[in-house]
């Protein structure tokens, strides 16, 4: 048999749109197949991933996925492979702790300041955090040519270790009944809204209020998307570093020969990318958790790497990642989903994500090339 | 004292077996232009698939008569058989197709950690300890490992230095076209590479619940062992007979973490990131020195090979 790949001359219609499909429907067969490897009964599975994919719940992950993944989009554009969000989303989350439990406590101390300015302060300095965690890799990239790929993944580690130290020692909680993690942040600086709805008559109305629940419960991560979103829409139309980004990405040289400088690109990529991360850490730190549980290694719902796979999905266009977000979200439900019904365990989030992870890779040079098998 | 002596020897050279071989043939695949970013999870995939074969192997052959020692090694080489075919699995379709060598690798790291939670899992469930199912600790067995590890690395690199083949997988590694040109079959090469590379990947990644740690467990995956193995790689230029003395330091700072932390008074977590910092500053160390041009990695490494007609 021969393989003959050629180069596209013309690029397809709705390519996106296409190699997305192809890559979900050849994930799912990857994910079957490895299902039924294992004796898991297909049927059920299916099941599930359908019905994974209209529950309710799906309205966290798609929210803090699509927010990550703006942040990583904008350093992806660049060619710079920002592997680390998962690092600097938890150490956003460590500022946050500090001032809303020992700087501004209301039980501790009469500082008198407004609980939305320390919201606000809460949320900025978790951004700062991220950007400079990213921006180590940045500055190794840029001024020592290290690779960003091994240092962002090897600093995702070092996260989890300085996260660990700081529960289970200076920010050690008082009121955790022998756990060891931090104390709960106090509730005038949480952001989630508790919304009661009346009895469901019908499965239809349960749906709906499940998913006005989850929408009031995480609005603030939902106007932070749509601002992240326009900001990013924004940048890369109209502005100049938007434009030099995208150029860093395709053609560095033509930016070096041009008298721009790459290396300030770079950091600016990097800070960029990693403050939108960190202020998902910070967010999901006042809306969700409320407080930061020792071991995160264990504890973590893997947003930072299921963010890659949601902007990798959208082929790097900040349009179509909304769309690969929701897919992502709801393979990161199916594997809970499944968890929960006992057909498998911790493992099926893993190897839902490397199965689509997988078949993306493998698939996503069928926009750029074709290919003819000949007999 | 002299007991103490053996015990440190026989941790120091568990762990310097198992980074050194796992190393040793990230080296190799990646000295032919594979970016192999599947590397942790791969490891951790071998650590699963180890004890579940050994677990197999030992209840299987035991009641007929097999020892103990005999059904761990059989178990070690069957791990290096079956990874040398995700290996060749792995270096066919980066060869054949043009697509991002990082994405694929990634991604398998993930489906690596996924497949060996499902590999070892059952065996810890149903076990609890698999202390059982590992290498006897006897002064000797470490001795016969740690020599057979050097004795493999000194025959890669005599394989790499000294002969056609190895003359063909570094051409490879520095510009697929030309060696195209001068007679080689890339796609052939790095199947090549791809098999015993993996193989030696999978022989590593099972002297870490079987040997070094002597214990498995599900949160294996997030300590990021397999990292280590590509940062003294990555360091020590992947060449075969400088990974010695980097993989004995970072052996050295992983198993004896612990005592280091107790001897400086260091908070438990604070002593787990260490090995990660050591990993970052060297890697600042080498690309800032004269060491960066000496061991370069492979001019290709992660490229696309692009040639419009395969043949399979």
């Amino acid at each position: 048999m021969r393989i003959v790949i050629l180069r596209r001359k013309k690029e397809i219609k709705y390519n996106a749109i296409i190699s997305s499909c192809i890559s979900v429907l050849f994930g799912i067969a990857i994910y079957l197949f490895i299902l039924w490897l294992f004796n898991v009964n297909l049927v059920d599975a299916i099941v599930i991933l359908g019905g994974s994919f209209i529950s309710p719940t799906i309205v966290k992950d798609f929210l803090i996925i699509c927010l990550i993944g703006c942040g990583l989009i904008i350093s992806f554009k660049a060619s710079i492979w920002n592997i680390g969000g998962e690092g600097q989303f938890y150490v956003a989350m460590i500022p946050g702790i500090i001032l809303t439990l020992i700087v501004f406590n209301p039980e501790e101390s009469n500082a008198g300041i407004p609980s939305v300015l320390v919201i606000i302060l809460v949320i900025i300095t978790g951004a700062l955090a991220g950007a400079a965690w990213a921006t180590i890799a940045g500055v190794l990239k840029a001024y020592m040519r290290v690779d960003e790929v091994p240092v962002t993944l090897i600093l995702n580690y070092i996260a989890y270790y300085l996260l660990n130290y700081l529960v289970s020692g200076p920010l050690k909680g008082k009121k955790t009944y022998g756990y060891l993690r931090t104390d709960e942040i106090p509730g005038l600086y949480r952001l989630n809204i508790v919304l009661s709805t009346p009895q469901a008559t019908s499965s239809f109305e349960g749906a709906l209020y499940g998913f006005m629940t989850q929408v009031a419960y995480y609005l603030a991560v939902l106007i932070a998307v749509i601002l992240v979103f326009t900001f990013i829409m924004w940048m890369f139309k109209y502005t100049k570093l938007g434009l030099y980004i995208k150029i860093l990405g395709a053609n560095p040289d033509y930016l070096l020969t041009s008298g721009a400088n790459v290396k300030i690109l770079t950091l600016c990529a990097m800070a960029l990318s990693g403050s939108i991360v960190g202020l998902t850490g910070s967010l999901y730190l006042l809306v969700e958790w409320g407080r930061i549980p020792y071991g995160i290694q264990s504890h973590t719902p893997g947003y930072g790497y299921q963010a890659i796979l949601a902007s990798w999905l959208s082929m790097l266009d900040y349009r179509f990642l909304p769309v690969s977000a929701y897919l992502v979200a709801g393979l990161r439900n199916t594997g809970l989903s499944i968890k929960i019904a006992g057909l498998g365990d911790t493992e099926q989030s893993l190897i839902i994500l490397g199965s689509f992870l997988l078949a993306y890779s493998i698939t996503r040079f069928i926009s750029d090339y074709e290919v003819k098998f000949e007999w | 004292m002299v007991e103490a002596y053996i015990d440190f020897f026989m941790r120091l050279s568990a762990a310097f077996a198992t980074i050194y071989i796992v190393a040793l043939g990230h080296s190799l695949f990646e000295l032919s232009g594979l970016l192999n970013l599947s590397i942790d999870g791969m490891f951790f995939l071998s650590t699963g698939v180890a004890i579940l074969l050994s677990a197999f192997l030992h209840t299987l052959l035991i009641p007929i008569g097999v020892n103990q020692l005999a059904c761990t090694i059989l178990a070690t080489i069957l791990t290096g058989l079956i990874m040398s075919l995700v290996g060749l699995s792995l270096a066919w379709i980066l060869s054949v197709f043009p697509i991002s060598q990082g994405a694929v690798g990634l991604s398998l790291m993930f489906l690596g950690y996924g497949l060996g939670i499902q590999a070892g899992y059952p065996v810890r469930l149903k076990y609890g300890s698999i202390t059982q199912f590992t290498y006897p600790q006897t002064p000797s067995l470490y001795i016969v490992t740690i020599s057979l590890s050097i004795i493999t690395g000194v025959l890669i690199h005599r394989l790499l230095y000294s002969t056609p083949i190895g003359a063909m997988v570094r051409a490879c590694g520095e510009d697929p076209h030309i060696a195209s040109n001068l007679g080689a079959i890339v796609y052939k090469v790095r199947l090549f590479t791809g098999a015993i590379g993996y193989f030696l990947i999978g022989i590593g990644g099972s002297l870490f619940p079987l040997l070094w740690l002597r214990y498995w467990d599900i949160r294996s995956y997030a300590l990021g062992y397999g990292w280590f193995a590509y940062t003294v790689a990555l360091a020590a230029g992947r060449h075969p007979i400088l990974l010695i003395p980097f993989a004995l330091i970072f052996g050295g700072l992983l198993e004896f973490n612990i005592a280091i932390q107790a001897s400086y008074g260091l908070p438990v977590d604070l002593a787990g990131m260490m090995p990660f910092i050591a990993s970052i500053v060297l890697m600042m160390l080498y690309s800032s020195s004269k060491l960066r041009r000496s061991f370069e990695p492979p001019r290709s490494l992660g490229k696309i090979y692009y040639k419009e007609e395969r043949t399979i």
